[in-house]
């Protein structure tokens, strides 16, 4: 009888353990997938482009290019795919899983790394070995990755955070709005006087620190091989405490640590805070969304390091046209075609040639002008902040961790101990 | 003349039974061999033992959670077990416009949980109706951080929960109620039995196999629980991540690129093995109480 009963269990477990290589393929790798054509080779063929949520607003600037690099290359054929902003990276995924990645597709640094991981992304620096001389050193930086050799992607176009202040917060306060806090310790001193000031009623600051401040900080996030995060050091204990206690004394709006906080740019928006980051651009929707703004909102320089934030042309490496992906690639970031794009939407281009277009470097005078030189003139010391190996549940772990610390529930040390482990955890997983 | 062959009904069952492989017992199977790996969505894993189980030993995430899902069931078990039997006691009567509160209290049912759990977070944040409505009336001070305090985002959650399921649970009872003879209540109350002892000995009695049924339903889904929490906290799992379910847990380690497929699953045999625990205990109950 019991043998009769077991014989079910046994053979389940027996296909179980059959099954087991289902699904489970070979692990990461170190190095990309190498081309087998170099920049010269002859472009012709179909070839299929992937883009993030440009239609409709900027179809017919795509479809120009498109057009001019089929001219360029007789007897090319692009084939254009444009996919919805939501839920982007489920359908890269899905693809990818697939192995049906376009030729050439719009991956931002964080959504490449796992695909060069597994070998799906050509290695672009081995057959353009001209990108490094062509596009700024931060574009390309942050599509080479610690621990993997070579460069998986053509940097797009770039953006950076500039600071907005409130002059109007800023004067009430009897804070001076035309010398700003420029370092991170004089930002807090600024919130103290005007958290005092105003009898607790303003606030300069409402954001809470990232992995992003922590290398501000000095604060090495990564071990050099990749394989390993470090950032639980006394640096950034000390952030942390900074932090904590600036919330304690009641310098930063209470809801900071909860769902119902809004972001620091929309409270600026509403006019709650004094201070928010934003791209080259924002000056102009804070005035759009709340018109009483025009007129208050000065820009500076970001505090420290600015961030960078990059996107970029990748190619599959299971492309059966190397030769017109890598030139499709190549020929959409190239600096004509990005500065004409900066002009229709607030980017920066990421070639080298451009940095010397007036139209990003010159100032007409308005405080819209200014915002976007500034943000312009930021991108020449901005770095990628945050590596790109964050994500997901690390990310959500990490900003956990953050909060227990900043609320005072365990202290900084235990905080960013427990953050290292679980994303090294993860990590290895 | 015979149409039927010794296949026939095999040929009928054929697509139900693909139906189950492929969508029910596949994904089971699969999801205990991922446990087993460190698998990602991308370039699959290798097998890695019990090194996943071990790490769910020393997770203090999955501790909070497996205390929120517990505190989940045992508050709700109580209150969507009795209430909505009272509530279908109420509507059971035959009164003029009882039908507006039949649909009254089963509309919650109709609406959908993530449209519920929005509209209570605008109710309940710091600028909600509630607190407003408390500070006008001098109740409060300051605002009641419903959606701020690990404890009362969980008991906000729990509310929410209770309220959305009374109606649901109240329609079961309603049905069960009806098999339960008129004549009994009669002639108890022809022996001086008020309303109450009837109800006792003799409502609870009639539904007391409908009872152990909406216990087991109210367990299981309390235990995966994770609308109600998950737009309550706005996704993260309220301060420090201490209301997370099991369910968002599970959620939070599955997506991305980089997602932990193996952990994951590791999380998945866990929940299923909480979850079987209450069941076969209340099957238990069942089974001795039909026997006594």
């Amino acid at each position: 009888m019991r043998s009769r009963r077991l014989t079910p269990v046994a053979a389940l477990a027996v296909a179980a353990l059959t099954l087991a290589g289902c699904g489970l393929g070979s692990a990461d790798t170190s190095s990309g997938s190498q081309p087998t054509v170099d920049a010269n080779a002859q472009v012709t063929g179909e070839v299929s482009l992937q883009t993030w949520a440009l239609k409709p607003k900027f179809t017919s600037y795509v479809e120009g290019v498109i057009k001019a690099f089929e001219a360029k290359y007789p007897g090319t054929k692009v084939n254009w795919l444009d996919q919805p902003g939501d839920g982007y990276d489920k359908k890269v995924l899905s693809q990818a899983s697939a192995g049906q990645l376009p030729d050439v597709v719009n991956l931002p640094p964080d959504f490449a790394l796992p695909l060069a991981k597994q070998q799906m992304l050509l290695d672009v620096g081995a057959a353009d070995p001209k990108i490094s001389e062509e596009y700024v050193e931060g574009g390309v930086q942050a599509y080479q990755y610690q621990g993997l050799t070579g460069t998986f992607g053509y940097p797009w176009y770039l953006n950076t955070d500039i600071d907005y202040w409130n002059s109007t917060k800023f004067a009430a306060a009897g804070l001076d709005v035309k010398s700003p806090p420029k370092t991170f310790d004089e930002l807090l001193a600024a919130a103290k006087v005007m958290h005092d000031k105003t009898g607790g009623r303003e606030y300069l600051m409402s954001r809470l620190p990232g992995i992003g401040d922590f290398t501000n900080a000095g604060v090495k996030i990564l071990s050099d091989d990749g394989k390993k995060f470090e950032f639980n050091t006394p640096e950034a204990a000390a952030l942390l405490d900074k932090y904590r206690d600036a919330y304690k004394a009641g310098y930063l709006p209470r809801d900071i640590l909860t769902q119902e906080y809004l972001g620091n740019s929309k409270l600026f928006t509403q006019s709650k805070v004094a201070w928010t980051t934003g791209g080259g651009n924002a000056i102009q929707d804070f005035v759009k969304d709340n018109p009483s703004l025009k007129g208050k909102v000065v820009p500076s320089p970001a505090l420290d390091t600015p961030p960078l934030y990059v996107q970029g042309l990748s190619v599959s490496a299971k492309t059966k046209n190397q030769a017109a992906a890598i030139a499709l690639a190549r020929f959409v970031t190239n600096a004509e075609n990005q500065a004409a794009f900066a002009k229709i939407v607030n980017i920066f281009p990421s070639t080298k040639a451009s940095a010397q277009d007036p139209y990003f470097s010159k100032s007409d005078g308005t405080p819209e002008s200014d915002a976007k030189v500034l943000a312009f003139e930021s991108l020449a010391k901005a770095k990628v902040l945050t590596p790109p190996i964050i994500s997901g549940a690390t990310n959500d772990f990490i900003g956990q961790q953050i909060s227990l610390a900043i609320a005072g529930k365990i202290s900084s040390q235990q905080a960013l101990d427990a953050a290292v482990a679980k994303a090294n955890q993860l990590l290895t997983q | 003349m015979r149409y039927q062959r010794w296949f026939t009904p095999w040929v009928l069952v054929v697509p139900a039974l693909a139906w189950l492989l492929v969508f029910n017992l596949w994904p089971s199977i699969n999801t205990v061999i991922l446990s087993f790996t460190n698998a990602k969505p991308l370039g699959g894993g290798t097998f890695v033992g019990l090194r996943n189980f071990e790490t769910l030993l020393h997770d203090e995430q999955l501790r909070w959670a497996l205390l929120n899902s517990v505190i989940y069931m045992v508050v709700c078990l109580p209150f969507l077990t009795v209430l909505p039997l009272l509530l279908a006691v109420l509507v059971e009567k035959k009164l003029p416009g009882i039908t507006f509160f039949r649909t009254a209290f089963y509309t919650p049912v109709v609406a959908s949980a993530v449209v519920v759990a929005l509209i209570w977070q605008w109710i309940l944040d710091d600028r909600g109706l509630v607190n407003g409505l408390a500070e006008k009336l001098g109740v409060i001070s300051g605002p009641l951080p419903f959606l701020s305090d690990q404890w009362l985002l969980l008991l906000s959650a729990i509310s929410l929960t209770i309220w959305k399921g009374l109606g649901y649970y109240m329609i079961i009872y309603l049905a069960a109620l009806g098999n339960v003879g008129r004549e009994l209540h009669e002639a108890a109350a022809v022996d001086g039995a008020g309303p109450f002892r009837r109800f006792v000995h003799i409502t609870i009695p009639g539904v007391r196999g409908t009872m152990i049924l909406i216990s087991i339903l109210i367990s299981v889904s309390a235990l995966r629980v994770f609308s109600e929490l998950f737009i309550l906290s706005g996704g993260k799992g309220g301060p420090g991540g201490r209301d997370n379910s099991v369910v968002m847990l599970i959620q939070q380690y599955s997506q991305g690129f980089e997602g932990n497929l193996g952990y994951a699953s590791a999380l998945s045999i866990v929940l299923f093995f909480v979850t079987v625990v209450p069941m076969l205990v209340l099957a238990r109950l069942n089974r001795r109480g039909a026997e006594a």
